[in-house]
């Protein structure tokens, strides 16, 4: 209890304002006046926010086509899993009534595919999409190796349960001859994700690479063959392949499919005009109650058409003002009854 | 109960034989004692258990071995075990720190030095080296080591002096007497050739019983009674020095046995927290039970149709296996960080007691010290205290302070000297031992012939001879020896005065009055003794005159005045008055004897003195004859010395809603002045006496007054309740306890007196088990010992010798005063402090991790994690941890001025409204609500999914990210708003955990491939933070949650303004310099508001229950019933003879040291 002479003398510095809890200190008083000009303030800042967001949102042109029930027939093929190598394609004609002006991406959409399954996300190799070493297969059930033992490159059920409908707009100039609208199928991805989460396995030749691997089940080729045209399109960095591989959030996502290349008739963006999707139906949604739909859409600097942020804006800037408004009346009737106590 | 048992243990044991000067015969336990909880090797296994029989620690530890087992876990498997590694680490670096210091404090009483014989010669050697059979010479003022019988001692009589106030508080020193066989036992050569042995009852903890019995050889075997040991802990009085041989040592003293094992306080917030974390637990479990259902109904509406993931190949995994990865899922939702955070917190909030330079007694230069930092909110829920009186009230010193001689009072100088004295006692509290009695009138009227100058002299001659002092010359200073604390007091004021006592020999005593000697022959002495309330001596006066000098109480002079006595009436107003300001008073007369009278009554008092049976009652019968006609010369006033600001300090206290009771061991008299002075009970109180001596008439007694209160039972009434510990045995018994309990909480204060120390730990127990409000014990004696430990909070008095109360405390103060600022700021603090700090420990967690109960609705109940696990598991450590430490220990309600200004702020805290199921209730919906807020927003913002220049789409993580830090910046604000006071700390904390989070979070994104965790995170931050909708959501997700709050707070401040947010807007618009007298009027009227609330009853009984009459004050401590009468005792003394033999005791021991 008693503290040694020593010790209190290297106790001098005992005054201080900290161990004397004599800090300064700011005292956070929510007085009429700060609260109510807090709230103004908030108001008019979320709602100016909010009218900004909501119009650049309405600038946004977007269309989606939902082809699973146009397609029905193919729809109906894919529903038995043995009809796999059967080909099936559709064609869906629409007409764009105003022309999107700027950069145009189209992506696919599916409705009701959990790709946030816990046992989902986590069947994938990580090191293997890094080209460090293919055999690395064991967080991949139920899709590390196929019936004979031979791991499965690329493995897991992310990967086998890749995207396959290969969708290609057409632009019909002179309502007789469609033209192919040229879109780019690179620079789809995060950057990270092409340059540094997916490698190929260092060969020349990537058919040698993939030796002793054998394709996913539900894959119609192997994946060195993914993109024969382009080797930095091929294998594990495949864009498409790397744009699925990104679990989404939520059971309707979008991804991107392909951007607008723009040449020829299409350096605007898209023209007005009739267009038409060729698409060769191959993944199965109807399994499942999905749905797949196909998007085009241009951007603004928010992103996409997307009304929420906007309103949740707007409508916050209207709830300051309103809660503001009537603070404002209940503090302005209690002062005056505080008054009248005080004059008693 | 612990105690009771061991009590019959002891009881139980058998005998114990102590063999003289044979060290190998006598193996019993050691001197050596410790407090401390843990030893080095027994730390780990220990620790380690108390660690995990706390429910939550147990709790993690199963998720962690839960997490091991392979594809259960969906946040891998060390994301539980390192946040529990790091808590158990911090946490059990404090316990070794707090446990070093328990082992430094044993060390220091382990390590005192006492004189031993050992191998025929004197050894100093250390206290925990001493052993049974020892021989223990120890010297004036030493603390005794251990439980010894006497041998025998320097004085005559072989009598020797100690304070037992450590042991039962009392104030009057014990007389102790050896065995007259072994009295002459001095010697080295003579003590080693001892031979023989003690039988003695086994080790219990009654202090006052022993039966032994010493056999030494050749001799008959002799007795050995409580009047010859000497315990330890009680300190030696008087005496040159003692020798003694051990009997009892270490934990088998009686002395130690009566410390109860220091038991595990928890505090009330902690008990309620500990519910809650229950509740969430079975919270938890609801959710993993709707989660399974949800996944169930999941499978069962898509099954075989998700071919994408192969479900038949998982339905094999039991609805056993899902559960386990929801709880585990879910965990968090209990605060892993909550028991560690508060620890450090509590702490620390202890460190701020210690270093409280309002709370630093500069005298001794000791500063108040939590012993435990367990229950610092419960300081500020304190609705019972129980003080003791002596040496917590009072500094146990008595003054002479005012006298009334012949009807005209002196020492009551003007009220300016009055608080001067105050003002010199308030700052450094110089406490000194002169005699503040200073009033030159009376001296004045004593030399210049004042017509009551005879009287005067008489009123001085008769208090410097009529007393059982001893002086004894030290140069040319006399030391006066005392039993009686008062007598000293009156000895030494007289002194002072210019009437020395110098000398006493068996038959005389020789006063010096202004140079001149005068002897008197002590004829006769009528003891003392608490029936009787006075003593008398009978004294032949210098001029050959025979005269009967009586001191004592009111009551009994007044009935023996005689017809012709003078200045009654003055007198006793004069001792209303001092009674009103609580000093001790003793009445004074004196009766001149005829010889022949005298002669009558000395045939007739050698008759009684030689009387076999009661002895001692035939003794007073016969005083009584002589006592009578006394003529009245005035009285005295002793102040028995409070501590500074006491008075004050019991008002604030009380206006506080604190309930004040006093339990003390010493004499009712003394305990009702020191009430008064004290300012405890004021004059107009009413008093309920209850002094009863059968179980009966208590329970009657009882009964009548709580018939006679009617109505106002259980009501707080302007009574005051005085009990004594013999009535108090009754009153405790089973069937009338509960109407006790009613009567004394239907008084507003308590005064419990003679009281054991385990009465007075079960006064504490019955109010704490029956009351339910949280009890405070101060104390500073081992009598007090019991009580600190049974009350929730113990406080101890520091710095007076005896340690016990002080280690068994769980806070220490210097002085009684202090408590005000332990309790209103730091405890009112503390609360606020940690109940905030419990409140956000669980929002912030409830918030993050109810968000996965969310996810799992758009997940398919799968238990996928929308965050990545190494973030959500550093959550509570590392991005959150430090707002909870802000609000923990810098937070204030208001000002530490205020605190003190207005006590009735400590309500809020004592009523613990800021923290009860309805709060955490409160809280945990309000955190619901933010967590969908903080879910529902960024889902609906990342739906469309192009959200990022360049079209590219997101990922779950993405989401996740988004969420996250909208969770940390939204909980941190929270923080903010939480905080009422910000200093730089709370800045830091605030900002500094937003910046750790987004920092963390670049660099996290980067650390895949290089090290191999967190691929998902890879690249995120680069998307993330480019993303114009992060920065909006930023603004938007954060406003939403806390506006809601805001507009909460506001209209509840608007609408409903308590007395705190008065306080506080007064404080910050002092700052603004507005005109704080009008405020404090306002703050005044709430006041009167709150307290008249529910006004005091008016008291309207009838007069006989209830005593209302002003006491006179009488009270004197004096040794009774002892093994050796006063008169025996002082006639044993010869002041005028050198003590020749005394010298060459003490030459010959230093040649030997």
């Amino acid at each position: 209890m008693k503290r040694t002479s020593e010790e209190s003398q290297s106790r001098l510095p005992d005054n201080s304002a900290l161990k004397q809890q004599q800090l300064p200190a700011y005292r956070l008083q929510l007085t009429a006046t700060g609260v109510l000009s807090g709230f103004f303030a908030t108001g008019v800042f979320c709602l100016g926010v909010g009218i900004i967001l909501i119009l650049s949102a309405k600038s946004i042109k977007e269309i989606e086509i939902k082809y699973t029930k146009i397609c029905g027939n193919c729809a109906k093929l894919r529903e038995d899993a043995t009809n796999f190598d059967k080909e099936c394609t559709c064609s869906i004609p629409f007409y764009l009534s105003e022309t999107m002006q700027g950069n145009v991406y189209m992506y696919y959409k599916l409705y009701g595919f959990y790709q946030n399954l816990y046992r989902y996300i986590l069947s994938r190799s990580n090191s293997q999409l890094m080209g460090t070493d293919l055999k690395d297969v064991g967080t991949c059930a139920p899709f590390s190796r196929s019936h004979d033992g031979t791991p499965i490159a690329p493995c897991g059920a992310i990967a086998n349960s890749i995207f396959n409908d290969t969708i290609i707009l057409s632009y019909n100039l002179n309502s007789s001859i469609p033209i192919e609208v040229p879109m780019l199928r690179s620079g789809i991805t995060w950057w990270t994700d092409k340059y540094v989460k997916f490698q190929n396995p260092r060969s020349k030749n990537l058919s040698i690479a993939f030796a002793g691997t054998t394709k996913p089940p539900s894959w119609a080729k192997p994946v060195y063959e993914l993109d024969q045209e382009d080797p930095e399109n091929n294998g594990f960095l495949n864009d498409d392949f790397i744009v699925w591989m990104r679990a989404a959030a939520f059971p309707t996502f979008k991804k991107l499919y392909r951007r607008l290349n723009r040449i020829q008739y299409f350096t605007e963006g898209l023209p007005a005009g009739n267009y038409s999707f060729n698409i060769t139906y191959n993944f199965p949604v109807t399994r499942f109650r999905g749905e797949k739909s196909v998007v085009l859409s241009t951007l603004t600097w928010s992103g996409g058409s997307n009304l929420f942020l906007g309103l949740a804006y707007t409508v916050t800037g209207a709830v300051t003002w309103l809660a503001f408004f009537s603070m404002m009346a209940i503090h302005l009737m209690l002062k005056d009854r505080k008054m009248f106590f005080t004059q008693q | 109960m612990g105690w009771q048992q061991s009590l019959q243990e002891s009881d139980a044991s058998k005998v114990r034989t102590i063999y003289l000067n044979e060290p190998l015969r006598n193996s019993f336990c050691k001197n050596s004692i410790s407090t401390a909880k843990y030893s080095i090797w027994s730390f780990l296994p220990r620790y380690l258990y108390l660690q995990f029989s706390k429910a939550a620690n147990a709790f993690f530890l199963f998720i962690t071995i839960l997490q091991q087992i392979p594809d259960v876990s969906p946040t891998g498997k060390y994301t539980t075990l390192l946040p529990l590694v790091i808590i158990l680490m911090v946490s059990g670096i404090k316990e070794i720190v707090e446990d070093y210091k328990r082992h430094m404090a044993d060390k220091l009483v382990n390590t005192k030095t006492v004189i031993v014989l050992r191998e025929n010669t004197w050894k100093t050697i250390m206290w925990k080296e001493v052993n049974v059979g020892d021989i223990v010479k120890a010297s004036n003022g030493q603390f005794l080591p251990a439980d010894m019988v006497l041998i025998s001692s320097s004085e005559p009589q072989v009598t020797c002096y100690v304070a037992t106030s450590n042991l039962d508080g009392e104030t009057n020193l014990k007389i102790r007497q050896a065995l007259s066989e072994t009295s002459e036992m001095q010697t080295e050569k003579q003590l080693s050739s001892l031979s023989g042995k003690i039988e003695c009852e086994g080790p219990n903890r009654h202090f006052n019983t022993f039966v032994g019995t010493l056999y030494l050889n050749d001799k008959s075997p002799v007795p050995i009674g409580p009047d010859q040991v000497l315990l330890r802990g009680t300190q030696l009085k008087n005496t040159q020095w003692i020798l003694g041989i051990v009997v009892y040592t270490g934990f088998e003293t009686k002395f130690m046995q009566n410390s109860i094992k220091l038991p595990l306080k928890r505090s009330n917030v902690e008990k309620v927290t500990n519910v809650q974390i229950l509740v969430l637990f079975l919270l938890l479990l609801a959710m993993s039970l709707v989660s399974c259902v949800g996944a169930i109904l999941w499978n069962e509406w898509y099954g075989e149709g998700i071919w994408y993931i192969r479900m038949k190949e998982y339905i094999s995994y039991s609805l056993g296996f899902d559960l386990l990865v929801f709880i585990i899922l879910y965990h968090n939702l209990i605060p892993i960080s909550l028991l560690v955070t508060l620890e450090i917190v509590k702490y620390i909030q202890a460190m701020f007691i210690n270093w409280d330079e309002d709370m630093h007694y500069r005298r001794n230069d000791v500063y108040a010290m939590a012993r435990t930092s367990n229950l610092n909110e419960e300081l500020g829920q304190v609705k019972y205290l129980f003080s003791d009186k002596t040496g917590t009230l009072t500094c146990n010193i008595m003054t002479f302070k005012k006298c009334t001689i012949a009807g005209i009072i002196y020492g009551n100088q003007s009220e300016k000297s009055d608080t001067d004295i105050r003002k010199l006692s308030l700052s450094p509290s110089v406490i000194t031992e002169s005699c503040e009695f200073n009033d030159p009138r009376l001296l004045y009227n004593f030399e210049n012939g004042h017509p009551t100058k005879d009287y005067i002299k008489e009123f001085l001659t008769l208090l410097c001879v009529c007393h059982t002092v001893v002086p004894e010359r030290d140069g040319n200073n006399i030391i006066y020896q005392a039993s009686s604390p008062d007598e000293a007091a009156l000895v030494k004021g007289m002194k002072n005065l210019g009437f020395v006592f110098t000398a006493r020999t068996p038959t005389s005593v020789t006063i010096e009055v202004m140079g001149e000697n005068f002897t008197f022959e002590i004829l006769n002495i009528l003891e003392f003794s608490s029936n009787r309330k006075r003593m008398s001596v009978i004294v032949r006066t210098p001029t050959g005159n025979l005269r009967l000098y009586c001191k004592g109480a009111d009551t009994v002079i007044y009935e023996r005045l005689s017809e012709d006595s003078r200045f009654m009436k003055e007198t006793l107003t004069h001792l209303e008055y001092f009674a009103k300001e609580g000093l001790r008073t003793l009445c004074v007369a004196y009766a001149d004897l005829s010889e022949e009278e005298y002669q009558q009554w000395l045939t007739q008092y050698r008759k009684a003195s030689t009387v076999i049976q009661n002895r001692m009652q035939s003794l007073e019968e016969c005083y009584e004859y002589i006592e009578k006609k006394f003529l009245l010369l005035g009285a005295t006033a002793i102040e028995d010395r409070l501590q500074a600001r006491v008075p004050e300090t019991i008002t604030t206290l009380l206006k506080a809603n604190i309930r004040i009771w006093v339990l003390t061991g010493d004499k009712q008299e003394t305990a009702i002045n020191i009430a008064y002075s004290c300012k405890l009970i004021s004059a107009h109180m009413f008093r309920i006496q209850l002094n009863l001596n059968s179980l009966e008439a208590t329970q009657q007694a009882i009964t009548w007054h709580c018939e006679a209160l009617g109505t106002q039972l259980s009501k707080e009434n302007d009574l005051a309740l005085i009990i004594d510990g013999e009535t108090l045995k009754y009153a405790l018994h089973s069937e009338i306890k509960r109407s006790f309990l009613n009567l004394a909480l239907s008084c507003r204060a308590v005064l419990c007196c003679r009281l054991s120390p385990l009465q007075k730990a079960e006064i504490v127990d019955l109010v704490k088990k029956h009351v339910g409000a949280i009890t405070l014990a101060i104390g500073d004696g081992a009598n007090d010992v019991g009580m600190i430990q049974m009350a929730h909070v113990g406080v101890g008095i520091s710095g007076n010798e005896g340690m016990l109360a002080t280690n068994n405390s769980d806070y220490a103060i210097a002085q009684f005063s202090y408590l005000e600022k332990l309790l209103l700021v730091h405890g009112a603090w503390n609360h606020f402090r940690v109940t905030k700090c419990i409140l956000y420990c669980f929002y912030k967690n409830v918030v993050l991790y109810v968000i996965e109960l969310w996810f799992a609705f758009v997940n398919g109940f799968s238990g996928q994690i929308v965050f990545e696990h190494w973030c959500i598991s550093l959550y509570n450590v590392l991005f959150t941890s430090l707002p909870p430490f802000s609000l923990g220990i810098f937070e204030q309600c208001c000002s530490q001025k205020s605190l003190l200004a207005y006590p009735q702020l400590y309500k809020i805290s004592q009523a613990g409204n800021t923290f009860n199921t309805k709060v955490f209730w409160f809280q945990c919906l309000n955190a619901l609500i933010h967590s969908f807020i903080l879910f529902w927003m960024p889902m609906k913002m990342l739906e469309h999914d192009m959200v990022l220049q360049g079209g590219y789409t997101t990922d779950y993580l993405f989401l996740g990210n988004f969420i996250y830090t909208y969770v940390v910046v939204t909980v941190c604000l929270k923080a903010g708003l939480e905080t009422q006071s910000w200093n730089k700390f709370s800045h830091i904390a605030i900002w500094g955990s937003i910046i750790i989070w987004l920092v963390f979070f670049a660099i996290y994104s980067f650390v895949w491939p290089t090290i191999p965790i967190a691929p998902e995170m890879a690249g995120q931050v680069k998307m993330v933070l480019v993303c114009p909708y992060f920065w909006l959501g930023f603004f938007i997700v954060p406003i939403v949650c806390l506006t809601l709050n805001l507009i909460w707070k506001s209209i509840r401040n608007t609408c409903k303004r308590t007395l705190l947010e008065e306080v506080r807007e007064m404080e910050s618009s002092r700052a603004q310099k507005f005109h704080p007298t009008i405020f404090r009027k306002r703050v005044e009227a709430k006041k009167v508001q709150m307290i008249f609330a529910t006004p005091p009853h008016e008291v309207v009984l009838q007069s006989e229950s209830f005593d209302q009459s002003i006491p006179r004050g009488y009270a004197f401590s004096q040794v009774e019933q002892a093994v050796i009468t006063q008169e025996e005792l002082i006639r044993s003394y010869n002041t005028t003879k050198s003590k020749q033999d005394k010298v060459t005791m003490d030459s010959s021991h230093s040649r030997q040291k």
